[in-house]
């Protein structure tokens, strides 16, 4: 039912394309953008860029959340952090990440590390927000049960916090993920040689219209994956809490 | 104790955090601890910052950057806020649209360059509608979110009360929804800024992303830190600005946006 | 007679069962008296309640509203959770009925100021609901009811989201604005006790389907105040009914258990 609408509007598409009441050259029917993206899995590069652009996801993810999750705990507990560390965070989170590309292929030339660390930037922020937000909101009488019940330092953030955390720690994962992957596909139209991000500016350039559309919706399928799947692992694994939020 | 002075004596911290950094900056800058051709001066910055305003480039930048902004701005909110309502109101069209919804949101609205493109020749428009792209599906969706969060109870005491269709709509529906609304606002504008100048990147001869990138390729650093002050200053303006309108017009609002 | 249910019955599907809210349930109310509705958790009390004030459409049976004053709504009703529009002044929200039914401003606005001072908020009355508490915001919820000057005021178990002291307060407070207006009122509440204070009557329904298994009539002598409680009067009645209460409670217990 759900895919009803969806799949009425391309079977649209698919009939004013052959119709040539849309022009087919730019708008080629959906059957023949499948037919392209079949071609170029079996034959062609697209494997491969997607693994490229995937390769950068991963790594920009780790290096993302790895500093982020505790940075946003130590700042959730520590009050004297959070001073410090607030107004980096106020003036650089509406910042358009991508301006700062410019500034790492600097530091670091036009390759890789720039534009993973682009990447691992734009979703920093989100995780170590969502983090810190998880400990500010947890409910404070768990705090005192937890005290009360003699669980103290380690053992109360062990057994307390963090797994109260958890859920806005995962949601931060999450849409850190989804930015992660923005800003690379961004990163790789605008400035790199490989990837799929670069796949849709190269072809749009040369005109290949049908391996354009193709690039456009694996990239659209593999952040659909990603959040969706993220969100069934949240609803998996932290079973006590109620339905995550929709973005 | 004044209140200023209070202030400022807890959040002591919070200002010298950066004021720290930056007099550190200068002093490693300046002694040659930091390459100078990586991290310029922040005096130098500053200085070069007064020049570009001085001599016109910033502005001839920053009055196309704000232009697109503000008409991808009031098209996503238009078009949002309709699309929201529509959706928050009637169930099957919500359930219709969502699955489409879905699929397009993570795309990275630059993608939609190309395929603006086509539909839409001129390229200044080009820029401006796939500007909207990503903020529309975010207006449209807290304004859904936000007719939805209304309390049941509120709308059934309203309706006892004698409201009723378009009455219902106008004394409680959209107030109730705003808190919401503004939200998708505030998004949806800082989503804006940031896709106006990956666009500006790829695609524009004037406006702050392409005076980025074109200091970058002549290798103008101080420029480029310049430029990037001011467009986080402009990021910042938005967000904050909006936020402060809001604490303005919908006072019953609890804080309901998370950053 | 002011308000006849006659013959009531509201059954609705539930998970593919049949679930039976309300079993041909008929009551007399005369005008100007203090009915009270108790009954055990799912006995059907609010239902009842919601079908009388047209929110619920019975599934048989009809009700029947006297009305002396035509132009004036048949009902008003007080929710259990207040139910303001939090976006309107205190003010604004004791208009609203009167304002979703076309009254000018000037005589609304001077109506609903009659109605604070009634319930004693004068000064409350450019106040948003957020700032009141609790056991404020449902005297504006009263206000509010007796604003639109109804045949008959309904009540939702107004004060049981109260803290006891509170309660015990608000109680008073409607005794006395009763005293003062005389109005027909039909009121649930789950509170033996507070049927007791209140009312002229006490219709004890059964668990779930909700019928009406006794009436009694509760004559402890008008203007009352709280002192009647230490009355053996009172303590008498009060083991009398909780007995049969009793039974139903237990028996709605039960089912849950079971469900």
């Amino acid at each position: 039912m759900a895919l009803a609408v969806p799949l009425g509007l391309l079977a649209l598409w698919e009939l004013l394309a052959r119709l040539a009441v849309l022009s087919p050259r730019y708008f080629p029917p959906p059957t023949r953008v499948g037919a392209v993206l079949v071609d170029s899995f079996a034959e062609g590069d697209l494997g491969g860029e997607t693994l490229v652009t995937l390769t950068r996801l991963g790594s920009a993810f780790v290096l993302a959340a790895v500093p982020a999750v505790p940075l946003g705990l130590l700042m959730g507990m520590v009050k004297p952090v959070r001073a410090v560390v607030d107004p980096y965070i106020a003036v650089l989170f509406p910042v358009p990440k991508i301006a700062l590309l410019p500034f790492l292929m600097i530091l670091l030339g036009v390759g890789e590390a720039a534009f993973v660390l682009t990447g691992a930037i734009s979703a920093f922020f989100q995780i170590t927000i969502s983090t810190l937000a998880g400990v500010q909101t947890m409910d404070p009488r768990l705090l005192d049960v937890g005290r009360n019940y003699g669980a103290r330092g380690a053992r109360l953030f062990g057994k307390v916090i963090l797994p109260a955390a958890l859920p806005a720690i995962f949601t931060g994962l999450r849409l850190g993920l989804g930015l992660a992957l923005v800003a690379i596909v961004a990163v790789e139209f605008i400035a790199a040689k490989s990837g799929l991000g670069h796949l849709v500016y190269r072809h749009w350039q040369t005109l290949s219209i049908p391996q354009m559309y193709g690039a456009f919706v694996l990239v659209g399928a593999l952040g659909l994956l990603l959040t969706r799947g993220l969100r069934a692992l949240q609803a998996r694994t932290l079973t006590w809490q109620e339905e995550p939020g929709r973005l | 104790m004044s209140r200023r002075s209070g202030w400022l004596a807890g959040h002591w911290l919070t200002v010298a955090s950066p004021a720290v950094l930056l007099i550190g900056w200068e002093l490693a800058a300046a002694t040659g601890l930091l390459r100078e051709a990586f991290f310029p001066r922040p005096s130098t910055v500053l200085a070069h910052l007064r020049r570009l305003i001085a001599d016109g480039t910033l502005l001839a930048h920053a009055l196309p950057t704000l232009g697109r902004i503000a008409w991808a701005f009031a098209l996503a909110a238009v078009l949002g806020i309709a699309f929201g309502l529509a959706m928050g109101l009637w169930r099957r069209l919500r359930e219709s649209l969502d699955p489409v919804f879905a699929v397009v949101y993570p795309i990275p609205s630059i993608l939609f360059l190309p395929l603006v493109s086509f539909l839409v020749p001129r390229g200044e428009t080009a820029l401006i509608v796939t500007t909207a792209v990503t903020s529309f599906f975010l207006i449209a969706f807290t304004t859904t979110e936000g007719v939805r969060q209304i309390d049941p109870l509120v709308v059934e005491a309203a309706r006892h009360y004698g409201a009723r269709g378009r009455r219902l709509f106008t004394a409680v529906l959209l107030p109730g929804a705003l808190p919401f609304i503004f939200t998708g606002l505030r998004l949806g504008l800082g989503f804006a800024l940031i896709v106006v100048v990956a666009v500006e990147i790829v695609n524009a001869t004037y406006g702050l992303g392409a005076l980025l990138w074109l200091s970058w390729q002549v290798l103008k650093v101080e420029d480029m830190y310049a430029t990037f002050v001011v467009i986080a200053a402009l990021g910042a303006v938005l967000s904050y600005g909006l936020a402060a309108l809001r604490a303005r017009l919908l006072p019953w609002a609890q804080d309901v946006a998370e950053r | 007679m002011k308000v006849e249910v006659d013959d009531v019955t509201v059954a609705f599907e539930s998970h593919g069962r049949s679930v039976v809210a309300l079993d041909r349930i008929s009551l007399r109310v005369v005008a100007g008296e203090f009915v009270c509705l108790v009954g055990p958790s799912g006995s059907g009390k609010s239902t009842l309640l919601r079908v009388v004030a047209g929110l619920l459409r019975q599934t048989s049976g009809a009700v029947r509203i006297q009305a002396e004053r035509p132009g004036t709504p048949a009902t008003a009703m007080v929710f259990q959770e207040h139910a303001l529009l939090p976006w309107r002044t205190v003010l604004a929200n004791v208009a609203f009925g009167l304002e979703n039914r076309g009254v000018a401003r000037a005589q609304r606005e001077a109506r609903a100021r009659e109605m604070l001072a009634l319930v004693g908020l004068t000064r409350f009355a450019r106040h948003y609901p957020h700032q009141l508490s609790g056991g404020m915001k449902q005297r504006v919820g009263i206000a509010r009811a007796l604003a639109n000057d109804p045949e008959v005021l309904l009540m939702d178990e107004p004060f049981a989201a109260l803290d006891a002291q509170t309660r015990t307060i608000m109680q008073e407070e409607l005794l006395r604005i009763w005293a003062t207006l005389g109005k027909t009122v039909i009121y649930v509440t789950h509170s033996l006790e507070e049927a007791l204070l209140l009312g002229d009557r006490v219709v004890l329904m059964t668990a779930r389907p909700g019928r009406v298994s006794q009436v009694f009539p509760v004559e402890l002598g008008r203007p009352r105040g709280l002192e009647i409680r230490a009355s053996q009067a009172y303590g008498v009645l009060l083991e009398k009914i909780w007995s049969q209460l009793r039974e139903e409670v237990v028996r709605a217990m039960g089912d849950d258990r079971g469900a």
